[in-house]
Parts: C-alpha cells; sequence; structure tokens
C-alpha cells in the first residue's frame, strides 16, 4: 500500500519534470518576485533601521525564504479535487483500494517536492547571490525550518483540501477558490510579516491557520524567532494539522453520504 | 464543380518523444526530440454535390484530421483540397459560412441557458437575416420535433435532444456542405433513426451533401450512396456500400433445420463436386452450409433438398460489420486484395481507384 | 469590426441570460474579485504604517495611483478571462469549433468567456482615485477625463498584447506553463513608485513587461509630480499600449497558424 502512494509521488514528479515551460518561467518570475519586494522594503527601511523587530537584513531574508518556500508548499489540489468532483470522475475513485485524499496530498507532495528540488534549493542559491540574505548558522535551526516546512505544506495542502471539498456543495466554488488565496497570501504573512500588521488584526491573524504555512517557519529561518519560541511555533503548527483533519474528515464523511444516498 | 474535391492530400505531425525513466525526463527538460508522424498519406477523392459519403476508419486512421482540413481547421502538408470552391484553409472566414459542421462528442450549445438563444447568437455569427432564420428554424424545428425543447437550458437535455438540438444549430445558415463527425454516437436506437431519416431527408430536399465519420456501420448502411474506407492514412476502398460488399464478402451461409438429426459425414458427399463448399453442424438439428458467390444457391440446394427432409431453410448474408472487421484485419486493401484474387475464381479485385463512385 | 462589436452585444445578452441563473455566483466572484484588491490595498495601508513616504511618493498618491490602476485593470479582466485557454481549447479541443465559425478567432474566444463582473473593480478604482484627489486637493477639467480615458486605454492595451501573446504559449506547448499566474503576481509591482527599483527592475517593468505603465506612469501625470520624466512617461502609454497590442496579436496569430499545421 504504501509503496503504492510512494510511486504517486514519484509519478507527479515525473510529470512536474515534463513541464519544461513552466520549470523555467518559474524561475526567472519568482525571482522577480523577490526582487520587487527586497526593493519594496528597501524603501520603507529608508529612515528606519527596525521595525517591529526585523531589521532590513532580515527582512530580506524573511521576503527570499518566504517566497521561496511557497514554491514548495504551494499546490493546486483544490483545483483539482473541485474539478474531479464537478465532472464526476471522483465517484471511480470511491471505489479504489485507496484513499481518496491521501492519494491528492501525496501527488501535491510529488509536485512539492519537484520544487523543493529543482526551483527552491537552486533559487535560495541564486537569490542569495544578487541580494543581502543571512542563512542560519546553526545546524539546529536548519533541521527545525525543514521540519516546519513539511508542515507548512501539509497545512497548506489540507486548506486546499477543504476548499476543493466544497464542490460536493457549491455548484461554482470558482470564487472561493480565488477568496481562499487571497486569505492564504496575506494572512500567511508571505507578502507582509504578521509582525508588521496593526495590532487588532495580528490578533485576529494568531487564531487563524494561514499563520502556520508561512510566517512561522519563515520566522525561524530568519532568526527572528529562537530557542524554546522556535520549539513553541512548531507546535502551533502541529496542532493545525491536527485540527484540520477533523473538518476535512466532516466534510468527506458529508460528500459520501451524498455521493452514495443521494446518487451525487 | 465537385462539392469536395482532394488530391494528393498529405498531412504531418511532430510528436513529441518522451524519453523514458527519471533520467530520460531529464532530458527532456533540457532538449526535445522530435518524430514525424503521417496522419494522412496523399489521399485523393472527389464527392460530386448532392452526394452523402460516409467515411470510415479505425480510430486513428486519419479521419478527423481529414475532416478537419476539410472544413478549414488544419492547414495539409502537401495537396491541393478545394471544398464548395474554395480552398478551406485560406479563405476560412468566407469559407466556412457556407458549410455546418457537427463534432459529435462536443457541443456548440451555450451550456447553462435556452437552446434557442444559443440560436440567435448563431444566426449573428453567420450573419442570417432574420426572415431567413425564422423560416429555417420553423421548419428544422417541426422535422426534429424540438417544439417545447427549445426554451430548455442545454444541460436539462437529454443526449438525444441534445443532438437533434446541435444538428439544427449547425444549419441554420442553411449550408450547402455538412460535416457530421460521429454524430450518432452515444444515442439510442429510436434517436439514431430519426437523425439518419432527418439527414436523409435534408439531403434529398436541400441537396445537400453530406459528409460524415462513423463506427457504426448501419449509419452508412442507412444513409450513403458511397463509402470512403481509410486505414493508416491511406484510402483503401472508395465505392458504393453494395460493391463494398458484393466484392469483400466471399460468400454466404444456408442454415437447414432437419427433421432428423443431421450428420456431417452423410452431408458432405451431397456436395462433393463443389469443392468449396464448407459444413458445419450448429446443434441438434441444424447444419449450416457455406457457399461462394460463384456457385449458385439453387444448385447446391436442389443437392440437398432431394437427399434430406427439411423443416426450415435461411440464408445468411455477411453483414457490413463482419466484412470491415474483416478489412480492418487484414489491414490494407492490398492484401486483401490478393486473398481475394486466388481464392475465388475471377471476382475483380476491388483497388481503391478502380472503383468508380455510383453518383 | 461594427460586426465583431454587435457579436459584443450579443454574446453579453448570453452572458447575462448564464448569470441570471446563477444569481449568488455572480456576487460570489465580484466580492471575491475586491477581496484580491482590497488585499493589495491592505499591504500599501500596512505598509504606510512603518514608513511616511514609499520613494518620495505619499501614502495618498500611492493609494491614488493603485486606484487608476484598478481602472484599466477591470476592463481588461472583463474582456480576457482566458485563463483556462490551454485546458477548455486546446486539450479538450474547442479550438475547432472555434475555427469553424465565421468571426474571427480571437474575438469569438474573449467573448464567449467575457467577465463582466470585473467592472466592479474598475468603479472602486474610480472611486478610490475621487477619495485621495478630494484628500490632496486635486480637481479635474475637461481634458483632463479625455487624457484618463487615453491613458485607460493605452494600459488596457498593454495588458491585452502581454496577455494575448503569453496565452498564445498554448499552441505551441499543451503542458500548463504556470506563467499567467506568476505573471499576474509581476504586475502588481507596477503600481508602486518604479523609483524604488533599482535600474534593471525599473528597465524591465517599463520596457519588457511594461507594467509600470498600467499603473504608475499615467497615474503620475495627475499627480502632477515634479519629475517631468514621469508625465512624459505617461503620455508613452498608448504609444507601448499600441506596439504591445501589436506584438501579442502577432504572437497569436503565428500560434494558430502553427495550430492549424501551416507554421514552420
Amino acid at each position: 500500500m504504501l509503496s503504492a502512494y510512494m510511486d504517486l509521488i514519484r509519478i507527479r514528479f515525473l510529470m512536474m519534470l515534463a513541464y519544461r515551460v513552466n520549470y523555467y518561467s518559474g524561475i526567472v518570475i519568482y525571482a522577480i518576485n523577490i526582487g520587487a519586494y527586497y526593493f519594496f522594503w528597501n524603501a520603507i527601511y529608508m529612515d528606519e533601521e527596525v521595525i517591529r523587530g526585523f531589521t532590513l537584513a532580515q527582512m530580506t531574508t524573511y521576503v527570499a525564504v518566504s517566497w521561496m518556500a511557497r514554491a514548495f508548499y504551494f499546490n493546486n489540489l483544490d483545483r483539482e479535487i473541485s474539478n474531479e468532483i464537478r465532472d464526476g470522475s471522483v465517484a471511480i475513485q470511491f471505489i479504489r483500494p485507496y484513499v481518496y485524499l491521501v492519494v491528492k496530498m501525496m501527488q501535491g507532495f510529488g509536485e512539492g517536492l519537484f520544487r523543493l528540488l529543482l526551483f527552491m534549493v537552486p533559487g535560495l542559491v541564486v537569490v542569495s547571490l544578487i541580494f543581502p540574505i543571512e542563512f542560519p548558522s546553526e545546524p539546529r535551526t536548519w533541521l527545525l525550518y525543514a521540519l516546519m516546512l513539511l508542515l507548512s505544506f501539509l497545512i497548506n495542502s489540507q486548506i486546499n483540501i477543504l476548499t476543493g471539498l466544497c464542490a460536493f456543495f457549491i455548484e461554482n466554488i470558482e470564487g472561493m477558490m480565488r477568496m481562499k488565496r487571497v486569505l492564504v497570501d496575506l494572512f500567511s504573512g508571505v507578502v507582509i510579516p504578521i509582525a508588521l500588521f496593526p495590532g487588532w488584526l495580528a490578533a485576529i491573524v494568531q487564531w487563524l491557520p494561514f499563520q502556520a504555512i508561512a510566517y512561522l517557519p519563515s520566522s525561524v529561518f530568519t532568526g527572528r524567532t529562537t530557542g524554546d519560541a522556535a520549539l513553541q511555533a512548531l507546535m502551533v503548527q502541529g496542532i493545525w494539522f491536527v485540527v484540520l483533519i477533523i473538518p476535512i474528515w466532516l466534510l468527506w464523511r458529508a460528500a459520501r453520504h451524498r455521493l452514495f444516498v443521494q446518487g451525487g | 464543380m465537385p462539392a469536395i474535391d482532394v488530391k494528393d492530400l498529405r498531412k504531418e505531425f511532430r510528436v513529441q518523444k518522451n524519453r523514458e525513466g527519471l533520467t530520460g525526463a531529464f532530458k527532456d527538460l533540457f532538449k526535445r526530440e522530435y518524430t514525424e508522424v503521417a496522419a494522412v498519406k496523399d489521399i485523393s477523392f472527389t464527392i460530386p454535390e448532392g452526394e452523402i459519403c460516409g467515411y470510415i476508419g479505425e480510430n486513428g486512421a486519419g479521419k478527423s484530421t481529414t475532416i478537419k482540413m476539410l472544413t478549414g481547421i488544419l492547414v495539409p502538408t502537401s495537396g491541393q483540397l478545394k471544398v464548395n470552391g474554395y480552398v478551406p484553409y485560406q479563405e476560412r472566414e468566407k469559407f466556412v459560412r457556407e458549410i455546418g459542421v457537427v463534432f459529435g462528442q462536443r457541443s456548440q450549445l451555450w451550456w447553462d441557458i435556452g437552446v434557442i438563444e444559443s440560436f440567435q447568437l448563431l444566426r449573428k455569427v453567420y450573419r442570417v437575416p432574420e426572415d431567413q432564420y425564422r423560416k429555417r428554424l420553423n421548419e428544422l424545428v417541426e422535422r426534429l420535433q424540438l417544439g417545447d425543447l427549445l426554451t430548455r437550458p442545454v444541460r436539462k437535455l437529454s443526449l438525444g435532444q441534445r443532438m437533434r438540438c446541435e444538428l439544427v444549430a449547425s444549419l441554420l445558415h442553411n449550408p450547402s456542405i455538412l460535416f457530421l463527425d460521429e454524430p450518432t454516437i452515444g444515442l439510442d436506437i429510436v434517436v439514431k433513426t430519426e437523425i439518419r431519416d432527418f439527414l436523409k431527408m435534408l439531403n434529398r430536399e436541400h441537396g445537400t451533401t453530406i459528409l460524415l465519420t462513423t463506427h457504426d456501420l448501419q449509419d452508412i448502411e442507412a444513409l450513403c450512396s458511397r463509402v470512403i474506407m481509410l486505414d493508416d492514412g491511406r484510402i483503401i476502398y472508395d465505392g458504393g456500400l453494395e460493391e463494398l460488399k458484393e466484392k469483400w464478402s466471399k460468400g454466404r451461409e444456408i442454415r437447414f433445420q432437419f427433421t432428423s438429426r443431421p450428420k456431417l459425414e452423410e452431408l458432405v458427399p451431397l456436395t462433393r463436386d463443389f469443392p468449396d463448399v464448407q459444413w458445419t453442424s450448429e446443434d441438434e438439428l441444424t447444419a449450416s452450409m457455406w457457399l461462394p458467390h460463384h456457385i449458385n444457391v439453387s444448385d447446391a440446394l436442389s443437392r440437398v433438398v432431394g437427399a434430406k427432409e427439411i423443416r426450415d431453410i435461411k440464408i445468411i448474408e455477411t453483414n457490413t460489420d463482419e466484412i470491415v472487421r474483416e478489412i480492418y484485419k487484414s489491414g490494407s486493401a492490398e492484401a486483401r486484395k490478393h486473398g481475394q484474387a486466388s481464392g475465388e475464381n475471377g471476382g475483380s479485385p476491388a483497388g481503391q481507384k478502380e472503383t468508380v463512385p455510383n453518383a | 469590426m461594427f460586426f465583431h462589436a454587435m457579436l459584443f452585444w450579443e454574446y453579453l445578452k448570453n452572458y447575462a441570460k448564464t448569470r441570471l441563473t446563477y444569481r449568488a455566483d455572480f456576487w460570489i466572484e465580484v466580492l471575491s474579485d475586491l477581496a484580491f484588491q482590497a488585499m493589495n490595498l491592505i499591504v500599501i495601508l500596512i505598509a504606510f504604517q512603518h514608513t511616511p513616504t514609499l520613494g518620495g511618493w505619499t501614502e495618498s498618491e500611492v493609494v491614488f495611483v493603485y486606484g487608476f490602476f484598478m481602472v484599466p485593470f477591470g476592463i481588461f479582466s472583463c474582456f480576457f478571462n482566458l485563463w483556462n485557454f490551454s485546458d477548455r481549447y486546446i486539450v479538450k479541443g474547442e479550438m475547432d469549433r472555434i475555427l469553424t465559425r465565421p468571426a474571427y478567432n480571437l474575438v469569438q474566444i474573449m467573448l464567449e468567456n467575457m467577465d463582466p463582473p470585473s467592472l466592479f473593480g474598475s468603479l472602486v478604482g474610480l472611486v478610490i482615485m475621487a477619495i485621495t484627489s478630494a484628500q490632496m486637493g486635486m480637481t479635474y477639467g475637461f481634458l483632463d477625463i479625455l487624457v484618463l480615458i487615453l491613458l485607460v486605454a493605452g494600459a488596457v492595451l498593454i495588458y491585452f498584447g502581454i496577455y494575448t501573446a503569453l496565452t498564445a504559449i498554448a499552441f505551441y506547448s499543451d503542458s500548463p506553463t504556470g506563467i499567467l499566474p506568476l505573471m499576474y503576481n509581476i504586475q502588481n509591482y507596477g503600481r508602486y513608485p518604479v523609483n524604488i527599483y533599482n535600474k534593471v527592475m525599473r528597465f524591465i517593468l517599463t520596457w519588457l513587461i511594461p507594467f509600470a505603465f498600467v499603473g504608475v506612469y499615467p497615474a503620475a501625470f495627475f499627480l502632477e509630480r515634479s519629475q517631468t520624466d514621469d508625465i512624459r512617461m505617461a503620455f508613452l502609454t498608448p504609444v507601448v499600449g499600441l506596439v504591445f497590442a501589436a506584438i501579442g496579436l502577432a504572437v497569436w496569430n503565428f500560434g494558430v497558424k502553427r495550430y492549424r499545421g501551416a507554421g514552420s
């Protein structure tokens, strides 16, 4: 069973390799993205040394690593799932001897792995040559970050799966998917670190799962969160991962019910 | 002027090769390899105005590619092509105003709104004057009994209803040539018959030239005076359906039901002087005799009638399905031709260019 | 031209009829559109909490630029909703149907996918411009309105050219390229004052993917900023628009030619 799932990762990895144009364009455009934000922050730091505990160097690192991490955790599982629901092919998935949602997760992971190895890692190297980026010196931080990155992927995929599953109950979820994307990009802190949010907004975001996707791991990477606080951030991610299983499970059960009892 | 005139038409595609495995995929990332594949290989045919012609062949034989070239979607690699007096790929926008196209597996109708709205839109796209449009629509609606379906959204229509609406949509501008790509795919027998009757009527009353591809040979039998058969990009047969049957079927089967159990040892000697005749026993009381075309039924029959007591006789002609399957299996017309020439004494070989279409 | 304009009206009628059957979707779409714009606005507002000026531009000025940016973008999005072109027209083969119809193929495709809710974005943009204009005490004459229309038209043409060319990639490569969504990211940098970027970025945003011309350059005309350079750039907008639209159309037509097997 496990080997079947592993094979799914492998196949998706190969599929990604076949998308050559995607690969080249991605590298160029992510570099431009990071560059644009670098200058944006530069302009903001014009007359400040430190903003909410971030130095300019830290901010630069934050921007670079957040975008590169986004390349890893980003996927279109929501779209894939909702398409399969709409064209009815999801019904076939129910009769297959595997768990559909795990299959989707594995496919997403294959995609992520591809981007991690061929995109995020070389991308970070290239970006570090152009922009002043400070890499963490302690191996412990690297290890912790790797773990947190994996959780970023899991939580982001969970949110995508949740959105995609809504297609069982809502006819047109295009709008919802777009809304989700906006929410994730803004509240995960990939565009602006949550620490810079006005107090009331930051307080709200603290209680949402999005910060676990980008803000928490990137803060650890930049060295802004260290020691016990870093472990605590990891725990927050872990908790969100477990908590998010519940709504997925409920939605999935309701979807099965709908499919079997009401015939789609 | 023939409706369709095709000479040495050829279409090649560049197909990308995917190398195997992880290393192969890595190589593909940086350098692609391509192969040229010819989908249609120098075919020629002429279809006169007002003919219904069936275009058949296995999947991948090159049917769709030909249709796409004839309708101006694809540009041929080489060869001449004239449809309705136009070179389709050169004067596309002017040309398509005079043809109708139905892709059986794809809808041209707006999914969420009443069918009539799609028709209205198509009227504008094809610039059909209002009065002509009314007249035409009324006629089509009546013929295809669409009446109250017109205001229903397409997604609420059955496949049969939708297909009839697709036909109307492609005919609103009164095209002189109609291209149908698998028009009866997935339909039940009643709808199929309705559509066939309608197409026949259309051809009879308006003189519309129709070219259809299909996998259902009954479509061909019911509609086409002529059939073009394609295999691996080449025309392997072009001519009347009857001739196809005559020339390509080797014989027929006569099934006897006897009053007592027949023994093959007894039956075979009866037709001793016809060496090509073969006997098989079917069950308790029936046995079949297979005889080639060059032997008269009466001759063979008379041998049996005198010797045995017969309760019932049935003559079974080889049907088109079987013939076509046989041709596909043998792969090319050439191989089949030789087999026929040697196996039968005389039957003239059915080469592709020797048969004259029965226009 | 007249023929295609009339077709536009017909398609619009059919769009309206479709949408009346899914009224809820309409508002969800408007909302998700606006949420996306709101996110970008929030980024600007948050940034200005930590700095008084961005590259010498005040908050009102940057927000004004953003308002202007939304106007052509809304118009463009209304007519150019081809984000699933590759899938729908190439993979699923609907391009064949388009090519059997007697109207210009790109017009048919654009009209089939029209998305009028996007125009709400333009409306909101105008409101933002009005509000910030009032804050800064700006007044408009009749000539200003004419210039506004001209500049907006130029900006729409720039979008049209870039995205038409990129969409046409589908004719050359059937695998998803991922360029479109990423380009969507880049265009956002055209609304920040270009002087915050370094030479390379400024050059890219001005001449290669000229998104500076859909936001900051034309908006600078109304802000009457002291740099005469910006004003001159404003009037280059329609020119750049025409050039890029021509390039886009050429690439598209060449792609169609290739699709039909007539290309090299």
